[in-house]
């Protein structure tokens, strides 16, 4: 059946469908929410006390997914920034209606403090992995933008760790708590697609992402901005300010300077953690090859393979993936749409078509599971396994050869040089 | 050459390296070219080269270097610019070089450099180093003890696990913690290993000790699971906690608790607690599906404390099957609206391989609202029961008959799809005509083939009431394909004037670029002007809204205009013109402007377009060439350029170039070599101005390079 043809009925059937059936979906929410106590004002000893770490512009958007809850304290905010650390006090304080935001320039203070249960992390993604496991060792849960780690070593740390000091972790990937994306994993998973042949995950380029040692430029008051701190457990370079508001400071994967392969970071650590759902959450790909004709095709255990598409977004808005079994396929994206091989696998559910946001439902889970202690969607492992593809991938792109992954050793099979790419040494006196 | 290039070069010379040696690996000698590789490396070290090539170089030899590297490498451990960068490389080179020089470096070194030469041994278990390890637990500076202990977890052989538990009672309080989490790794090990008494009796050392609660957690989590079933009382002591922390790691623990020996004790636990406790312990309890005891569950969804009670309903959604049928039935038909909703919630996801069949077991002898809800379901779990809904078509409440429809709606295949339209044709009471579109609709829309679908609507249509025919046609439209379209296609050709609008109306609101010769064809033929009028609207509105290339939407606007012969279709087509803008739709539009009442529409547009298509870098100066431009009074009143608070005041400049066209062409086609210079480097740039146009005021801005075409003021 025509692609065109099957997308033009299955979006008339869902708005069909809902409006038929008075606009109801399929709501993402695990728990429903009078079993977490939340049919009305909750207590101050039932709420989750929050702090923040590194609010920038995505923390900022993560921020206005946590604020609104009912079972919310947000009371502190650590930022090496001065100028961020009062405007994100000013939100918070301005949502409560009080001055009761506490600031911090160092984020210890925070997690020093025994009133707080769970930290938000969204600083650069240099610091996600070292926050996030100070924070585990601290006691608190926490919500932690993607990409979570910055190698295959720290991955393997991070499910490690949470399962150690048995903390909720979840990733920023929200996507995990979409309806149209869940049910195009579920789909994938429980085999309505027949034996899966090919997931498809579009990181939007898999360019090197640009860091290293620029010029020297006069270093700011440390209370304006706290530039060592800023580096923290990445390797010391001077101050320039490139750097500093660049973006995504350390992102690839600690491939520096020129280097290639480190893109597949900020969009794989979503459409890869997608494909690894509709694997069904198994250990990642074995195999890496060499990037060709715009794609790196990485294959499963099982030979399921997980295709890495370079260019082009197939047109459901950003973060598309697809998912093709032996008798159907499914397309989904940030649009909210879907695009099935046949509207039979709908299976007479309504999915909402609401795009890639709200994160709310992500936070929600997150929230909801600090009370309950159950694994989120976004948890360390699926993030470790989702990452370590994305990261053997770079690994194939830096070497521009195939590489293999042995994940009961967790090291790469016969090749030293791929190996010494699983880790970084962290700056001191930083340690995971 | 400056730092930056040279650091620019070194980068790109070490990433060519790699790639060069990655391809040749196979043909060449690895070991060779690797080897020359660590040596241009090594020479960068040696060399008086900036720091920054340094660090890069370091960065190379984490792939490159052998032991050879290592003596250069910790030379830069006490380096405090240089030191992170050496320990990339150090912590991955392999053999015994490494090892040594960290350790070597850990006797000279103190501070925070200490600190991170301690991290790298920890990285690489070093076991050598586990006396100076030792030693460094009782170092005054806090951080270096505590990088020891950590140190000594990772390396967890019998001499560090020795020390550590030693300690535990010796290191100063600020050492403490990093000591037992020291611990704590040592204890994991053990127990991955299967030496679980001693991993125990070292969770039970840090449990005991005077460290942070997370230490307590974490030793108390190990010491539960280590000791398996004899773990079980300290679990469950954990359930009865006052403390907050500690019954939330009972329901974190219970869910990795292997084995099925916990699951017994869990039920008197849920009785035990208080009602917010035991809801979260049976989410915990259905998250160990595989032994969760589910007479308890479901014991707790009959009776209890309603919130105790829908978290065992949510439960039972997850690890229920069909002996929870009856129950959960009774619940949703209950007085207790909450209950009932969490409950028919549950049933439409109840797990289970005979649940279905239950389903249409009790369907015949069901009534009143357990008959609706289990009609529901049928739907709602899309359970083949054809036949047995069918029965219910005929009930005498009008409930049952709806969602017996809906039911059929969800559930019935292209094979028995007549049975809903014979429900829309001669619906055996009259006030479910409205349910019986809706349900013929939902069925028709998810029908895998959907020409055959379309086929049975289309013979219905034959055979229906003018209503019907409507709702048929309705319906048609949403499940599309090539029959559907021709049977809309006929009824708008038809001569029955209801037929006309209907099947004009919906052609119009198709989805498909697949209708626009249709529509072409109605919007010349039809047999009312009205349905041309309608007919073309749509053609324009396919021309607008569908993905094409642009020369096809040009033709197709080309299509347009020969059949439009009013003004109001003729300046929607130049609005799709100036939506997409293309060279040859900006040739079209041009030649729009040679039909009088539409020249002023038409030379907007062409500007219009213009103004993209040049900021796209299209020469279009001379596309609208001869396009017969009015001349016009231009008069630039004030033109700046440039970004933020740095601008550049151009009015003079633009003064002399404008003309009595609305279009002003620069000496150059860069601003900054125009305007004589760059008012704001490295910066985003754009070119304002205020203009009159035969004296009517107006305002634009320009991306910097762009061409300017002054829109015409309305």
């Amino acid at each position: 059946m025509p692609k065109k043809a099957t997308r033009q009925s299955r979006r008339r059937f869902l708005k069909s469908a809902a409006s038929a059936a008075g606009a109801a979906v399929v709501a993402p929410t695990i728990i429903p929410s009078s079993v977490m106590g939340l049919n009305g004002a909750v207590p101050p000893s039932e709420r989750v006390i929050v702090g923040g770490i590194g609010i920038g512009r995505r923390g900022g958007y993560d921020l206005s997914c946590f604020l609104p809850q009912e079972d919310v304290q947000f009371v502190a905010v650590a930022d090496i920034k001065q100028k961020r650390r009062g405007e994100v006090k000013k939100i918070v304080d301005t949502h409560y209606g009080n001055e009761k935001c506490e600031t911090y320039r160092d984020f210890r203070d925070v997690l020093d403090r025994s009133d707080i249960d769970a930290v938000l992390i969204a600083t650069g993604p240099n610091w996600h992995a070292t926050a996030a496991m100070t924070a585990a060792k601290a006691g608190k849960d926490m919500y932690c933008e993607k990409p979570v780690t910055k190698n295959i070593s720290q991955s393997l740390i991070l499910a490690d760790t949470m399962r150690r000091t048995s903390r909720v972790f979840q990733a920023g990937t929200q996507r995990r708590n979409l309806p149209h994306f869940a049910f195009a994993c579920e789909l994938a998973r429980t085999g309505k697609l027949g034996k899966l042949k090919k997931v498809y995950a579009h990181p939007a380029g898999m360019q090197a992402m640009m860091s290293g040692w620029l010029v020297p430029e006069e270093q700011p008051d440390k209370d304006v901005v706290d530039w060592d701190m800023y580096l923290g457990p990445a390797a010391w370079r001077p101050f320039n300010k490139k750097l500093l508001d660049g973006f995504n400071f350390e992102k690839g994967g600690g491939f520096v300077g020129a280097f290639r392969g480190g893109g597949v970071l900020e969009w794989g650590s979503h459409c890869v953690d997608l494909c690894q759902w509709a694997v069904d959450d198994c250990l990642p790909p074995v195999e890496y090859n060499a990037r060709k004709d715009g794609e790196l095709m990485a294959r499963y255990e099982n030979g399921t393979q997980l295709i890495f598409r370079e260019k082009g977004w197939i047109p459901l808005g950003s973060c598309p993936v697809r998912f093709e079994g032996e008798t159907g396929w499914v397309e989904a994206g940030d649009s909210g749409k879907m695009v099935l091989s046949s509207p039979e696998l709908l299976a007479g559910r309504e999915v909402e078509e609401i795009g890639g946001y709200p994160a709310t439902f992500h936070v929600r889970d997150f929230l909801d599971c600090v009370k309950t202690r159950r694994q989120p969607k976004g948890n360390a492992q699926a993030a470790c396994n989702a990452h370590i593809a994305c990261h053997a991938a770079n690994i194939a792109l830096l070497l521009d050869r195939q590489v293999k992954f042995d994940n009961a050793t967790n090291t790469f099979i016969d090749d030293a040089e791929a190996n010494r790419l699983r880790s970084e040494a962290l700056r001191e006196p930083w340690r995971l | 050459m400056n730092t930056t290039k040279r650091l620019t070069w070194a980068a790109v010379f070490l990433a060519a390296s790699i790639h060069t040696f990655s391809t040749s690996a196979q043909a060449a000698d690895d070991a060779t070219v690797a080897a020359e590789k660590e040596q241009e490396l090594l020479a960068v070290l040696h060399s008086d080269a900036p720091a920054a090539e340094k660090a890069i170089a370091c960065k190379g030899l984490a792939i490159y270097g052998s032991s050879k590297a290592v003596p250069d490498l910790a030379k830069l451990l006490p380096n405090p610019q240089l030191s992170s960068w050496a320990r990339i490389a150090l912590e991955v080179i392999p053999g015994d070089a490494s090892d040594d020089a960290l350790r070597k470096a850990a006797g000279s070194l103190n501070g925070l450099l200490l600190v991170g030469t301690i991290n790298s041994i920890s990285f690489r278990e070093h076991a050598k180093a586990v006396d100076l390890l030792a030693k460094k637990l009782h170092d005054t500076d806090a951080q270096v003890a505590s990088a020891a202990a950590v140190a000594l977890g990772h390396i967890g052989n019998n001499a560090a696990t020795k020390s550590l538990r030693a300690g535990l009672a010796s290191v100063s309080n600020n050492v403490r913690s990093a000591v037992a989490e020291g611990c704590v790794l040592c204890a994991e090990r053990l127990y991955s290993k299967g030496d679980t008494v001693v991993a125990a009796e070292i969770y039970d050392d840090v449990r005991n000790a005077d460290v942070p609660k997370q230490r307590i957690l974490e030793a108390t989590r190990g010491a539960i699971l280590a000791r398996s079933q004899k773990g079980i009382p300290l679990l469950l002591e954990l359930f009865q906690s006052k403390d907050k922390a500690m019954f939330q790691l009972a329901l974190g623990t219970v869910r990795e608790y292997p084995g099925n020996s916990v699951d017994t004790f869990l039920p008197a636990e849920v009785t035990r607690a208080t009602p917010d406790r035991a809801a979260l312990i049976i989410q915990a309890m259905a998250d160990r599906p595989r032994f969760v005891i589910l007479s308890a569950v479901l014991k707790a969804a009959e009776q209890g404390p309603k919130q105790v009670r829908l978290s065992a309903i949510d439960a039972l959604r997850r690890v229920g099957d069909d002996s929870c049928l009856s129950t959960l039935l009774e619940i949703a038909v209950g007085s207790d609206a909450e209950l009932a909703q969490a409950a028919k919630e549950t049933l439409g996801d109840l797990p289970g391989p005979n649940v279905n069949d239950e389903i249409v077991i009790l369907l015949p002898t069901s009534k009143g609202k357990t008959q609706t809800l289990l009609l529901q379901l049928v739907g709602q779990r899309r359970i083949n029961a054809v036949e047995e809904v069918e029965k219910t078509l005929g009930h005498s409440d009008k409930t049952v008959r709806s969602a017996a429809l809906i039911a059929l709606g969800e559930t019935v295949s292209l094979e028995k799809l007549d049975v809903l339209i014979s429900q829309v044709l001669a619906p055996r009471h009259s006030d479910d005509a409205a349910v019986a579109r809706q349900a013929l609709k939902a069925a028709s829309v998810r029908m895998p083939d959907r020409e055959g679908c379309a086929a049975k609507l289309a013979a219905a249509l034959r055979r229906s009431s003018p209503d019907s025919k409507t709702a048929l046609l309705e319906i048609l439209s949403v499940v599309g394909g090539k029959k559907a379209l021709q049977t809309l296609a006929t009824a708008a050709k038809s001569k029955d004037p209801q037929l006309q609008d209907d099947g004009s109306r919906l052609l119009g609101k198709w989805n498909d670029l697949d209708v626009a010769p249709v529509l072409l064809d109605l919007a010349k033929t039809a047999p009312a002007e009205k349905f041309r009028i309608r007919a073309l609207r749509g053609y324009i509105g396919v021309a607008r809204k569908f993905a094409m290339p642009e020369r096809q939407r040009v033709e197709m606007c080309q299509n347009a205009f020969n059949v439009a012969t009013r003004i109001d279709e003729q300046k929607l087509l130049l609005d799709v013109l100036k939506l997409h803008a293309s060279p040859q739709g900006l040739q079209l539009a041009t030649k729009a402007m040679g039909t009088r009442p539409l020249k002023p529409a038409a030379t907007q547009a062409a500007l219009a377009i213009a103004q993209k298509l040049g900021g796209k870098g299209v020469n279009v100066k001379e596309l609208l060439s001869g396009a017969g431009l009015d001349n016009v009074k231009l008069e630039i009143i004030k033109a700046e350029y440039g970004a933020g608070a740095s601008q550049k005041d151009v009015t003079v400049l633009l003064r002399k170039r404008a003309s009595n066209l609305p279009l002003i062409t620069l000496a150059s086609t860069s601003y900054n070599a125009s305007f004589g210079g760059d008012p704001a480097p490295g910066v985003k740039k754009k070119l304002r101005i205020q203009y009159r146009i035969n004296g009517k005021p107006g305002e634009s801005s320009f991306a910097e390079n762009a061409l300017i075409v002054l829109p015409m003021p309305e």
